[in-house]
């Protein structure tokens, strides 16, 4: 095997490894903060349950934390661990990369000439993050989370919420409860620091398979061979959904990325591009493995490349 | 009054375990701010942020180390099987970080990248030819595309050799947005007066522009009188 491409590999994966890893520690302090600021987290389950409000309640607390895709993974679990409406979470986790400051600003730095991105990428984010929370809810919770973030939820949750069969205390045959069982307490600065600490290092071992997995990909397929189909509407937005997967670059940068080759693609392809990287990529994948069961994970990546592929469609018909 | 709980030996303590594992990623990111190779890897921008993580690393390391040492309750905490794991695989791969720094070449990546596309409409145009970078003469050429205008004009650049399919080798850089990941190459064709040097070479070139026939018809061409092979820069990539 070529030398200078593995060199090239293991540059690109420190890379990609180096420039993610401040935002993660950014995401864990935040859920961690989150943690201290409100115990039990009351006001998490003060967020809606409907089916498409609670994604948008859930995709505007981006705007209050400014972290990219990383960094939200420990901010969304940390939702769901406090109680939040799956949905809110859900919808934090899927539409928050794009829908924060940080981005929408480096969005419109990279093209202050195209106007209608700078409001299709907002409108769209928000559009996947429903129609994922919407298709994810189909699924019962104990088929959809991690079995270990299901049980911390479970007991930040009001027992009249959990069934019989998955209650592991409470009183069989008693009235229906509505309130969590006891008044939360704020979590020990020792166990604050043990809770943190755990969750940073195995996100950080889920990020380096990902960055190696992304490094590897990129160095072995050709970037120019996805940029080729370039003019063609439907192949083009394929193509571009397929590199954002492949390039994994966080979403504060993203844009500029774009920028690159902006000219050589479809506009619906450009924005695809814009929408999925945020949402699912190499990269993340094994961070989202740690919040999603397999199932979860596959149907987000098929109903997430589906929505983009719609959304891409629609501007190529109206733009080109 | 409740017992003292019984604390493991020292090597078995989850506390003490989770703190190592925490500063050997606070080493790699401080190791990595401190020898330079972030300039291979990212941006400027992001460097001082990494340096932070590193410092917040460090300190968040130091905690856990202390109250494993001597917080009644976290020194009493054993460590998993599976976290002694997580301390061998993470360990594994920080020695190799350290071990084996970045040594990506140019050529490679940007062969397999499409070009920078992106113009740019700023100081480019007041500075005098022969204090233009490689990358201030790509922008300049693609904002105005007619050669004839820069015929004859003083050139002073230096990049890597970046090999070109069916056409002579180009003097290149990379632009970089964020990170190694999203670098696409810029490039000017060079008129070599010998045969041209191997792929990656550094080069600083002075000559003059001249307009040639090429491939996509004609085209500006790099003519150097002068050709030294240079190192890499310490901060190769442009942004």
């Amino acid at each position: 095997m070529n030398s200078a491409r593995l060199a090239t590999a293991w540059a690109l994966f420190q890379g990609l490894l180096i420039e993610a890893l401040p935002f993660l520690l950014i995401g864990v302090l935040i859920s961690a903060a989150a943690r201290w600021f409100a115990p039990g987290g009351q006001w998490l389950r003060q967020l809606p349950s409907h089916p498409v409000l609670g994604p948008l309640s859930g995709a505007a607390l981006g705007f209050a934390l400014p972290a990219c895709e990383c960094g939200n993974v420990p901010v969304a679990r940390q939702l769901l661990v406090g109680g939040a409406p799956l949905g809110a979470a859900l919808g934090f986790l899927f539409a928050a990369p794009v829908l924060n400051p940080i981005v929408l600003a480096s969005t419109w730095a990279a093209f202050p000439n195209q106007p209608w991105l700078l409001l299709a990428r907002p409108l769209g984010a928000v559009l996947v993050a429903v129609g994922l929370a919407l298709l994810l809810r189909l699924v019962p919770e104990a088929e959809l989370l991690q079995a270990d973030l299901l049980a911390e939820r479970r007991l930040a949750l009001p027992l009249s919420e959990v069934s019989l069969l998955e209650r592991r205390g409470g009183v069989l045959g008693g009235g229906a409860l509505t309130a969590a069982p006891g008044r939360p307490r704020r979590p020990s600065l020792a166990e604050l620091f043990r809770h943190g600490g755990n969750e940073f290092l195995q996100l950080a071992l889920l990020l380096v398979l990902g960055c190696l997995l992304a490094a590897l990909v990129q160095t072995f397929v050709p970037r120019s061979w996805l940029l080729a189909v370039g003019g063609a509407p439907t192949l083009s937005i394929l193509a571009l959904m397929l590199l954002a997967l492949v390039v994994s670059v966080c979403s504060s940068v993203d844009a500029f990325l774009a920028l690159s080759f902006a000219a050589q693609v479809t506009p619906g392809a450009l924005l695809a591009f814009l929408l999925l990287g945020p949402v699912i990529d190499l990269k993340l994948v094994g961070l989202l493995g740690l919040l999603l069961r397999p199932r979860g994970l596959l149907l987000t990546i098929a109903g997430a490349g589906l929505l983009v592929l719609l959304i891409g469609q629609w501007i190529n018909l109206w733009r080109l | 009054m409740n017992p003292l709980p019984l604390r493991p030996p020292l090597p078995q303590r989850a506390a003490l375990q989770r703190g190592l594992l925490l500063a050997l990623w606070a080493l790699v990111l401080l190791r990595s701010s401190a020898d330079g190779r972030l300039d291979l890897l990212l941006r400027a921008a992001f460097h001082p942020l990494v340096a932070l993580a590193g410092l917040l690393l460090l300190l968040l390391a130091l905690v856990q180390l202390r109250l494993g040492l001597v917080d009644a309750a976290a020194a009493s905490e054993r460590a998993s099987r599976r976290q002694g794991l997580l301390l061998l695989v993470t360990a594994a791969f920080t020695v190799a970080a350290m071990a084996l720094p970045p040594a990506p070449s140019f050529a490679e990546l940007a062969g397999q990248r499409p070009r920078d596309d992106t113009a740019q409409e700023d100081l480019s145009f007041v500075l005098p030819p022969a204090q233009r970078s490689l990358t201030d003469w790509v922008r300049l050429l693609r904002s105005q595309p007619d050669p004839d205008l820069f015929a004859g004009d003083p050139v002073r650049i230096s990049g890597f050799v970046l090999p070109m399919a069916g056409e002579p080798p180009q003097i290149a850089r990379l632009l970089v947005r964020c990170c190694l990941a999203d670098a696409a190459p810029v490039g000017l064709p060079v008129r070599w007066p010998g045969p041209p040097p191997p792929a990656d070479q550094w080069l600083r070139l002075e000559g003059r522009m001249a307009v040639a026939s090429g491939v996509d018809g004609r085209q500006l061409v790099v003519l150097p009188s002068r050709i030294e092979l240079i190192a890499r820069p310490a901060r190769p990539l442009e942004p």
